[in-house]
């Protein structure tokens, strides 16, 4: 199998930006060679031109927020938009709270199995979604799960007993999965050396659904209950069609209007034999056996878990302990989640300026300071009995536990070239296991009051980052300790066998490997007998 | 120096005699005898259904108290707060129906029934139970206020009263939810096997 040889265009001079190379990027791994061709002939299998400049792979290289062209650009704003619809639908309940569980006469225990449950149903469809978007694209993963799983959001309005609302947000959390598709779908569509900021701001943006939500909802409901002049309790089972009926629009416009690849959809390319896969057993094996990859889900469970917490809890805390009243409760909730459109990509860029000069280590430590500072922040939230403060602190604290979800995906890329697709999945349902059990813990039992279990939840964002000392790269080191001789071309071969090495399997991990001396930071010397010319020296 | 200071003291202390002072529900007399009783459509003890049946409250200065307290004991008595108040069995595992003796933070009795000019002979009052009230236990709660709106004193009902709430769900409801899910999965089957058929017949002429 001939390798293509200007497979990722990189030249390893460490470019800003390579804002770390997509989250799933499950860029199949033999990609068999597309016509080499200028940038002015580049076409798709049809033969149309490509709006956007593309590299080999047909892969866009820049990214054109204004722009709907098919396929890069449409792809981008589908996936994103189908995400935040996603996220809006699983915390379309939190803001309408007050009037839920006086309708169906919930207890605090009650609310906390459902947030929980709302948030778990994802760990399992994360985890499947990636494999998913292998077998059938990302455009069929994301499509099907969202049709699916509307028919759980009309099951809302039809609740009346608290097991029945506790199951209806379980299964409407599944939807939750369409960040792996988003992901998969953008790194599938973006070169490597942007596909960081499309992925971050493609996040960023679909969890601003769960700010989004905190508004629309009591909004809705007041209007149903003004103009239409329904009661309180049938107000907001009708309100809950909102949510029901765009998801289930945005399944039929990304069924229609999306397309897997830059030059086509699965089935066809199938059909002509330009798609070959990896095996699973290996890709999973090397996912489970690196040890990086617990300690990133752990963390994780702990900047976007407590997202996923707070865009549960923050409602009701503002409601009761400040005595607002329900819209605007909502308003103060919502700029929580709406914090996103910049503080999740941020965080991302920050890692990339952070590693122009320093390497990993540098990220290891921006992602440790982020984290650790958010954790703090969630400390003094609980502790702040004002209400103007307390909104202050909650803005400050969304920004950092935002940032440090873009940034934990400034790193998830190196960790292994092979398994990205499963790693980047496994972090992602250790963002939900966090949720889970934050709010099992703090927030279920009337043991602690909302504020205590905040400022114990800020406590144990602090200890569940420490892991992040622990992650060493031995060609490029850890927060307190200095690389080994070891370089990329080592660590990333020793994800293949020697017989796969010999059938040349590898060799677009050497060409990642190869990309990644980036992150030895600005200024270090090379340490391969075999390099002469220094990689970086800038 | 010290009589300025001494003058801004009182100055303050006569504002601060404006602002809402905590009142604290432990230090009210219970001076008024409270009785509640349900109308109901359909007979049931101690139940009533939300948006149908009606609670006849009745209220009147508890003879007890009037003998033994000095006159003008009501002197300050303006009006009589009625309100639905949960029991302390429905407050359990609800913090956002806690009990407090501060009576601004005290949550227990949220509904208001009515408010009603005093007079030492009582009045009474028909309330329909609107539609919105939670199911749960409830008791029913005077609180008498005086010109500035404090609460002075309080008088409650003895008995406990069950009302059992609307469920919120019409049948119009239900049917829009079966159509719209039916909706949303069939469209997904139907493009599904469109673009199935469609992939066969180009792979077919192929």
């Amino acid at each position: 199998m001939a390798p293509n040889s200007d497979w990722q265009e990189g030249n390893a001079k460490g470019e800003p930006g390579s804002s770390l190379h997509g989250v799933t990027g499950r860029e199949p791994v033999f990609q068999m060679t597309m016509e080499t061709v200028g940038e002015k002939e580049a076409t798709d299998l049809k033969g149309r031109k490509f709006a956007l400049p593309v590299d080999s792979e047909h892969k866009a290289k820049t990214v054109r927020l204004y722009s709907v062209a098919a396929p890069h650009m449409r792809t981008f704003h589908l996936s994103w938009i189908a995400f935040m619809i996603c996220f809006f639908s699983t915390f379309a309940a939190p803001p309408l709270m007050p009037v839920i569980r006086d309708n169906l006469g919930l207890t605090k225990v009650d609310i906390g199995n459902a947030g929980i449950a709302s948030v778990a149903g994802a760990v399992v469809s994360r985890l499947l979604m990636g494999t998913i978007c292998d077998l059938v694209g990302p455009r069929y993963g994301c499509a099907i799960l969202m049709m699916i799983t509307a028919p759980a959001i009309f099951c809302m309005p039809l609740v009346s007993t608290p097991v029945g609302f506790i199951l209806v947000r379980f299964f409407i959390g599944f939807c939750l999965a369409t960040f792996v598709s988003c992901q998969f779908w953008m790194s599938s569509m973006f070169n490597s050396k942007i596909v960081g900021i499309a992925n971050g701001t493609a996040a960023g943006w679909g969890n601003m659904g769960g700010g989004i939500v905190q508004l629309v909802m009591p909004l809705v409901f007041d209007i149903i209950r003004r103009d239409i002049g329904s009661e309180k309790f049938t107000a907001w089972r009708i309100a809950f069609f909102v949510p029901g009926v765009l998801q289930v629009m945005m399944g039929l416009l990304v069924l229609t209007l999306g397309q897997d690849l830059p030059d086509g959809n699965y089935a066809e390319l199938k059909r002509e034999g330009e798609k070959v896969n990896d095996s699973f057993q290996k890709v999973f094996l090397y996912a489970v056996t690196n040890y990086r990859t617990y300690i990133f889900a752990l963390t994780y469970g702990y900047c976007f878990g407590v997202e996923l917490t707070v865009d549960n809890i923050i409602a009701e805390y503002f409601y009761d302990r400040f005595d607002l009243n329900l819209q605007t409760a909502g308003i103060i909730a919502s700029t929580f989640g709406l914090m996103n459109l910049f503080s999740r990509p941020l965080g991302g860029v920050l890692s990339d300026v952070v590693a122009a000069r320093w390497g990993m280590r540098g990220r290891l430590w921006n992602l440790w300071i982020i984290q650790t500072v958010g954790g703090v922040l969630c400390i003094v939230l609980g502790l702040t009995g004002q209400l103007g403060p307390a909104i202050a602190v909650m803005l400050i604290f969304s920004f950092f536990v935002q940032a440090a979800c873009g940034a934990t995906f400034g790193v998830i890329p190196f960790i292994s070239r092979r398994s990205l697709g499963i790693i980047s999945g496994a972090t992602g349902a250790g963002g939900n296991i966090g949720a889970v059990t934050t709010q099992g813990i703090f927030f279920m039992s009337s043991k602690y009051t909302t504020e205590d279990g905040i400022m114990l939840m800020g406590i144990m964002i602090v200890a569940c980052t420490l892991p992040v000392i622990f992650v060493h790269f031995p060609q490029w080191g850890s927060m307190f300790c200095p690389p080994s001789k070891a370089t990329e071309e080592d660590y990333y071969i020793s994800e293949w066998s020697k017989e796969e090495q010999s059938n040349g399997l590898h060799h677009a991990s050497m060409k990642f490997a190869e990309n990644s001396k980036s992150e030895r930071g600005r200024q270090s010397p090379p340490r391969s007998k075999e390099e002469t010319v220094v990689v970086d020296g800038v | 120096m010290g009589q300025s200071l001494l003058c801004g003291a009182w100055v303050l202390f006569a504002l601060l005699s404006f602002v809402d002072a905590t009142v604290l529900f432990s230090t009210l007399p219970r001076t008024l005898a409270v009785e509640d009783e349900i109308q109901n459509q359909v007979p049931a003890m101690g139940l009533a259904k939300a948006g149908d049946d009606h609670l006849v409250i009745r209220w009147v200065l508890n003879a007890t108290a009037q003998e033994a307290a000095a006159p003008g004991l009501d002197a300050s008595y303006e009006k009589v707060s009625l309100k639905l108040c949960y029991a302390p069995v429905s407050q359990v595992e609800r913090g956002w129906r806690k009990k407090n003796d501060d009576l601004h933070k005290d949550k227990t009795c949220s509904k208001a029934i009515a408010t009603q000019k005093y007079t030492s002979q009582g009045n009474s009052t028909v309330w329909r139970i609107t539609k919105d009230v939670p199911g749960a236990v409830y008791f029913v709660r005077a609180y008498v206020l005086n010109s500035n709106g404090t609460q002075v004193a309080y008088g409650q009902t003895r008995n406990l009263i069950t009302i059992e709430p609307i469920s919120g769900r019409h049948a119009s409801i239900d049917v829009a939810a079966a159509i719209f899910s039916a909706f949303s999965v069939g469209s997904l089957i139907f493009f599904l096997a469109l673009e199935n058929m469609r992939g066969r017949r180009s792979s077919g002429s192929k």
